[in-house]
């Protein structure tokens, strides 16, 4: 092993072995993908909440039902979120009343189903990507340490072949093997609290899908009976 | 329903905010951290109670006597030509032109001579200080040359002394590192006794064989310490051969050493 007493950065890493190189490609590749994961899921999640406030806020301010049903369906803009849900619900709705005679609770059984669906994919849809930064979360701390422990070991390999032993001659092999695992680090971290932290968001807006299916579901059937 | 193809709002925002995530740590890594990048090299310096002596001319600078580079140009005292109130004085008294002309002759004639007179003065005057103009160059220059033979003489003597003593430095740098590593060799050895109180110096005189072998150890300062005065000389017994310098120019100075020892070393 040649001591190189050059600890700059880039020469930490180009002196690296070739197994140190690729975990540190990895774990590179993964701390991008999950940062991006991370800064387009805040985006969608913020939308789909500020969606549900404002849907909330014309469903509940006193709309007409129809209105905002034909408001929906004029396709100006594109329908996400508990509007979604809405609309697939009240369609479904019209639909069964259309062919009449039909049982109060064979109309609100499909209906209810409808916005289940609909949910069901809404939730899904904020939920995407959500499992690859609990995976970079758990797994990168590992890879990491899996690069350390490589490095430290061709560290130790080299020394067993000089003479005089120093703290010189291992220094700069365990500096470079610390890198693999600051990275791994750098990886996991954001992406953990960020999976905590939108997992926890996606939960909310599920509970609020859901009190808004019920709360739909009863003034649609009282719309039926009466 | 299919479930339409969704379009996750701000994908370039995000692709952009996490590069610049990266970037920051990326700058945070290579600038933020005092990565260690240069061993500090030893710095040898040389004390000499007195200058060299050669070498004390070289900075009294001798006040440069730049002789001025031209003889001051004087064309102003030029005459100027008269030819300029001719044409006034003609017209209005045609009787007198003669007597004019003759003497505006005889003027001419006159200040031609004191011009041929004061060009002559003058050259006479600027060969004299071109000549002492000379002379002072060449003096000049010849002191200038003394000067800088003294100073190249003694940046001769300095760069050889100071060859010399990087040699030395060289030689006593080498000597410390083989010093280094035998000590180090006899340190592995040491069984080290249960009770060594402080840390005192232990020196002994060992004599040893080309080879490297140990052939005599005398303690020659104790530490005070018997017990670990024993066990360093018995490390020194066990570790024979020692480790000598590859550089064959040191050897010779190996056959009689000094080694100092502490307990906590």
């Amino acid at each position: 092993m040649n001591v190189t007493q050059d600890l700059s950065f880039l020469s930490l890493i180009t002196n690296a072995s070739v197994v140190v190189q690729l975990i540190l490609l990895i774990l590179l590749l993964a701390s991008g993908l999950s940062w991006f994961f991370i800064f387009s899921k805040m985006f969608s999640i913020r939308a789909a909440l500020r969606e549900a406030d404002h849907f909330e806020n014309d469903f509940w301010g006193g709309a007409d039902i129809n209105n905002l049903y034909q408001r929906t369906i004029s396709g100006r803009t594109a329908v996400v979120g508990m509007e979604k849900i809405f609309e697939a619900g009240f369609r479904e709705f019209l639909k069964l009343k259309r062919q009449g005679r039909m049982d109060v609770g064979v109309i609100m059984e499909g209906t209810r189903r409808a916005m289940r669906a609909a949910c069901q994919r809404e939730l899904d849809a904020l939920e995407l990507h959500l499992a690859f930064l609990a995976s970079v979360g758990s797994v990168s701390p590992y890879i990491g340490l899996f690069g350390t422990v490589w490095g430290i070991m061709n560290a130790f390999r080299g020394l067993s072949n000089v003479v005089q032993a120093t703290l010189a001659h291992v220094a700069p092999g365990i500096a470079e093997a610390l890198i693999a695992t600051a990275m791994g680090l750098f990886a996991a971290i954001p992406a953990v609290l960020a999976y905590n932290h939108y997992s926890h968001d996606v939960d909310r807006l599920a509970t609020r899908f859901d009190s808004f299916m019920e709360e739909f579901s009863n003034i649609l059937q009282r719309q039926t009976s009466v | 329903m299919p479930p339409a193809e969704r379009k996750e709002p701000g994908r370039k925002w995000a692709v952009m905010l996490a590069v610049l995530v990266h970037l920051m740590f990326a700058a945070v890594l290579v600038f933020g951290v005092n990565w260690q990048t240069r061993e500090a090299s030893p710095v040898i310096a040389e004390l000499w109670n007195s200058l060299p002596p050669v070498s004390a001319p070289a900075p009294k600078r001798e006040p440069v006597v730049e002789p001025k580079p031209e003889p001051r140009p004087e064309p102003k005292v030029e005459p100027k030509p008269a030819p300029k109130p001719e044409p006034k004085l003609e017209q209005p008294k045609p009787a007198k032109v003669d007597i004019a002309l003759k003497e505006k002759e005889k003027e001419k004639k006159r200040k031609e001579d004191e011009r041929k007179k004061a060009e002559a003065e003058k050259k006479q005057r600027e060969q004299l200080k071109e000549q002492e103009r000379k002379e002072l160059l060449a003096q000049v220059e010849a002191e200038q040359a003394e000067l800088s033979k003294q100073r190249a003489a003694a940046a001769e003597t300095r760069r050889q002394k100071m060859a010399a003593a990087a040699q030395a430095a060289a030689l006593a740098r080498g000597m410390e590192d083989a010093m280094g590593r035998i000590s180090s060799h006899v340190r592995r050895f040491v069984v080290m006794p249960a009770d060594v109180a402080g840390n005192p110096q232990a020196i002994f005189e060992v004599s040893l064989l080309p080879t490297g072998e140990v052939l005599n150890v005398k303690l020659s300062r104790s530490s005070g310490n018997t017990a670990y005065d024993n066990a360093v000389e018995r490390a020194i017994h066990k570790a024979s051969p020692l480790p000598l310098p590859a550089d064959p120019s040191l050897v010779g100075r190996f056959r009689e050493l000094k080694l100092k020892f502490r307990p906590n070393e």
